[in-house]
């Protein structure tokens, strides 16, 4: 795993451009709440995941690049400059926040335009009708918003963010709400944009999301920035993680002494709540035992759960090796 | 600045908002209607109390009340909404400096107050004064006036502050109802002083009752145009400024 000022892109890329959008040492505040701690890294362009716990800090991270926030201290810049003082960056960029809300009256079609319009698009209608038809909404362009579904109301967001054919896109969590076949053609979409020059940052709580899509991420952790670089990197450190199982059963000895004679389990320990606590490295093996062991010595299951599951706790060991 | 000033209008003029601003707007024209059936003995005509009574009333109901009422309804709701609603995003994130964005939202706020409101002071003027064009056109020009001023000052507090429209109501009530009313010096900082002045100065005899609280014509023209202006540059720079959620 690399940290930040490690975060390099392929050299060809380094050498013919500055980076994307560039963080130094950027914090912002909101009375005493630390938001975002001294953030520093570059982004080149490509696929770039920003990932982290809800909390963590990633939103007020991207509007600070996206112009939204004022950095309370430090730099972000987005193509070289600051876009609060320097509106015209926009042109070149396309923002879809997290904010699901929309303007319910306007039709899909509606407004799509609407956000060409002040992008000043001119001819109007191939730009709509293209990015409508990259969307896959085009035969329920014309229909109100408000009667749009969820996945529905988060690609036609995505049509209005591309309309204008912008060379970096910023996506906050841009697969809330969407089916597994949206998620493939979205990945199919950011990959072909990728394979274009263009940059792209993408946030989402969810690691699989971002393992699909992103070749290099910024890991967010308690507001700071844990880790920067090859995600296969930092992935690989997540596979050394132990996995930890509660057991609750009739006979916690029994299923100690039978589990530990696998080679799937490191260690055993017997709670004084007379649960079994089981740690891992083989999470496939262990579901495995468990059942088959139950029903040799005739023990008798009654929960089994997953202990530190949450992306929270993933995140925090990560940063903790 | 178009698309902007469209979605502004579908914005504000919906709902139970737009019901609540038509009965404002009507009720100057059902009492001026009511007064006029009621004092339609010619004495008192003669009398000059009608003028007088209208002055006082186009004051105290339309002036003072109903305009800034309206005006804050709308103007303070063409920012909050936006920030409450997390959409200002689909407008502040397009490659627009910020005067074009506020200055849609203050056109669309004057564009619908502005003609209820007009029609609505004009109409009430002429059932009352026995169709006096002059009187009503002054009172259509004042009430247009008043509208601009108080968009632009609503419109910067609701990007100020989320209670824009609590603040707005105590506002009108303590400043420009009481202190205006009763203290001289504050009526050369008070837009209802503005908007009579107008009124008073465009037609002086059928407002003669205005005449001991008004100022100077010119003070409420320089008045009127002074406050959009600088409100609505402070707007533009609270925007500029300000945290977009």
């Amino acid at each position: 795993m690399t940290m930040a000022s490690d975060m390099h892109p392929p050299t060809s890329q380094k050498d013919m451009t500055g980076p994307v959008i560039e963080a130094r040492g950027a914090s912002k505040w909101f009375g005493s709440v630390v938001a975002v701690n001294d953030v520093s890294f570059q982004v080149y362009p490509g696929i770039t995941g920003l990932l982290g716990p809800n909390g963590a800090g990633k939103t007020t991270l991207l509007h600070m690049i996206a112009g939204l926030t004022q950095p309370s201290e430090g730099e972000v810049s987005l193509l070289g400059k600051s876009p609060r003082d320097h509106f015209l960056v926009y042109r070149r960029v396309g923002i879809m926040s997290e904010h699901e809300s929309i303007y319910g009256f306007y039709t899909g079609r509606e407004f799509v335009e609407f956000s060409a319009r002040l992008h000043g698009l001119n001819p109007l209608t191939p730009a709509v009708d293209r990015a409508i038809e990259m969307s896959g909404l085009t035969d329920s362009q014309d229909r109100p918003i408000h009667t749009y579904s969820r996945g529905m109301r988060q690609r036609i967001r995505l049509a209005a963010t591309l309309v204008h054919d912008p060379e970096v896109l910023l996506l906050d969590e841009p697969l809330n709400g969407t089916d597994p076949r949206q998620r493939i053609e979205f990945q199919d979409l950011m990959r072909r944009f990728a394979g274009e020059g263009r940059t792209i940052l993408i946030s989402s709580h969810i690691l699989e999301e971002i393992e699909v899509l992103a070749e290099r991420i910024l890991l967010m952790v308690g507001a700071k920035l844990a880790a920067a670089g090859d995600f296969r990197a930092i992935r690989s450190k997540l596979n050394e993680r132990p996995y930890r199982v509660r057991l609750v059963c009739d006979n916690p000895r029994s299923m100690a002494s039978a589990l530990i004679r696998t080679d799937a389990v490191d260690s055993t320990t017997i709670e004084t709540d007379g649960s079994l606590i089981i740690l891992s490295h083989q999470v496939d093996a262990v579901q495995r035992h468990i059942p088959r062991l139950a029903q040799e010595q005739g023990i008798r299951l009654l929960r089994m759960e997953p202990l530190d599951e949450s992306l929270e706790s993933v995140f925090s060991y990560i940063v903790e090796r | 600045m178009g698309p902007i000033f469209r979605l502004s209008l579908r914005q504000l003029a919906r709902g139970r908002r737009l019901l609540v601003i038509l009965a404002l707007a009507i009720l100057p024209i059902v009492i001026a209607a009511i007064v006029s059936a009621s004092v339609g003995n010619d004495d008192w005509r003669d009398a000059g109390s009608v003028n007088n009574l209208w002055a006082n009333l186009a004051d105290a109901m339309l002036v003072a009340a109903i305009l800034p009422i309206v005006a804050i309804a709308l103007a303070t709701a063409a920012f909050v909404e936006e920030l409450e609603d997390r959409t200002l995003g689909y407008l502040v994130l397009k490659p627009l400096s910020r005067w074009r964005i506020v200055l849609p939202k203050l056109l669309a706020v004057i564009t619908i107050a502005g003609p209820l409101l007009v029609v609505s002071g004009a109409a009430a003027t002429l059932v009352i004064l026995d169709g006096s064009l002059q009187a009503a056109v002054a009172i259509g020009i004042a009430v247009f006036g008043g509208v601009a001023a108080y968009a632009a000052i609503f419109i910067w507090a609701g990007l100020v502050s989320s209670r824009a429209l609590a603040f707005g109501l105590i506002y009108v009530f303590l400043w420009e109802g009481l202190l205006s009313t009763f203290l001289g010096g504050v009526r050369y900082f008070s837009v209802r002083a503005y908007s009579l002045a107008i009124l008073h100065g465009i037609d002086g005899n059928h407002f003669e009752a205005l005449s001991g609280r008004v100022i100077e014509f010119p003070a409420g023209i320089a008045g009127v145009v002074a406050v959009t202006v600088v409100f609505f540059l402070l707007a533009v720079r609270r925007l500029q400024r300000m945290d977009v959620p």
